[in-house]
């Protein structure tokens, strides 16, 4: 007779199913916080030379996916690959308090946390 | 000197006294109970500056220590900025602001001493930085006063009402309207 035999919840050597989906973004400064931009979405990106009154920085030419648009940040970081994991939802608290273009959700990065565009 | 029972006078005297304060105890709970019927109220008091403000534990998830927060650029000056914690991402917001008794950004340097009070509202959560948490207080409801008429219109909807804890008076915040601009 063969008797059951209870599985163990997390099988040795067996890594737990993960979302294998991930998003890469590219990550800039834009003076006070941290944007990511899905790369796949970036056409250009320019540098902005320094001039009188203005400290420079970088341009960021959007629309391959999307509507074209520009960017404008301080610095470019990093590109990064996040995972569901590393993606959670605008807080609604914040969402009723942003004007302007909105983040469609919050990235966890090394970095720190940034707004996803 | 001990009894034949085995019990000294001094035991039996501090039976007798225990014996009393547990009555005594009684008595003034149901004298407490008596002068607050009806039901209670637990508040969270916590201070801006030297004044007091209390809300309601009801909506009160977790009182934290600020870790780092991100700014968010767009966002309205009572944004302080995103907190990651435990994965968990937190909008934290100036109280200061909110209430109109500051109007100074707040410096990210000087926050370890202070605290974020997470409020759980209507399916929405914020963390409201304040200066110090003072105490849980338990009140009857019905010592809740309407706020003064004197007090501006725009302020006045950001409270429930006013209480009295430790001799001072403190505002009692309301949730939504502190949680919803």
């Amino acid at each position: 007779m063969r008797r059951a035999v209870r599985r163990p919840a997390v099988a040795v050597g067996v890594h737990e199913p993960v979302t294998t989906g991930s998003v890469d973004l590219l990550l800039v400064d834009d003076g006070t916080a941290l944007r990511g931009y899905d790369c796949r979405d970036v056409v250009r990106v320019e540098e902005v030379p320094a001039r009188a009154g203005s400290t420079g920085g970088y341009l960021l030419r959007l629309g391959r996916l999307g509507p074209s648009r520009e960017v404008a940040c301080r610095e470019v970081i990093v590109s990064v690959a996040l995972t569901a994991r590393e993606i959670r939802p605008v807080p609604p608290a914040l969402r009723d308090r942003m004007t302007g273009e909105m983040p469609w959700a919050v990235g966890i990065t090394e970095r720190g946390i940034c707004l996803l565009y | 000197m001990m009894s034949p029972g085995g019990v000294s006078p001094l035991d039996e005297t501090r039976e007798d006294l225990l014996r009393e304060a547990s009555i005594e105890a009684e008595a003034s709970g149901r004298e407490k109970a008596h002068d607050e019927s009806g039901p209670m109220r637990s508040l969270l008091v916590f201070s801006l500056g030297s004044e007091g403000f209390a809300v309601d534990l009801a909506h009160v998830r977790m009182v934290l220590r600020p870790g780092r927060i991100e700014g968010v650029s767009g966002a309205a000056p009572e944004v302080i900025g995103l907190m990651n914690h435990q994965g968990e991402v937190l909008c934290v917001l100036d109280l200061r602001r909110i209430l109109g008794t500051g109007k100074e950004k707040v410096s990210t340097s000087g926050m370890g001493e202070k605290f974020i009070v997470v409020i759980q509202h209507g399916g929405k959560e914020a963390g409201f930085l304040v200066d110090a948490v003072r105490d849980v207080t338990e009140l009857p409801a019905s010592s809740v006063h309407p706020v003064l008429d004197s007090v501006d219109p725009s302020r006045a909807r950001l409270f429930e009402g006013t209480v009295t804890c430790g001799g001072q008076f403190v505002g009692l915040l309301s949730p939504s309207a502190c949680m919803n601009p």
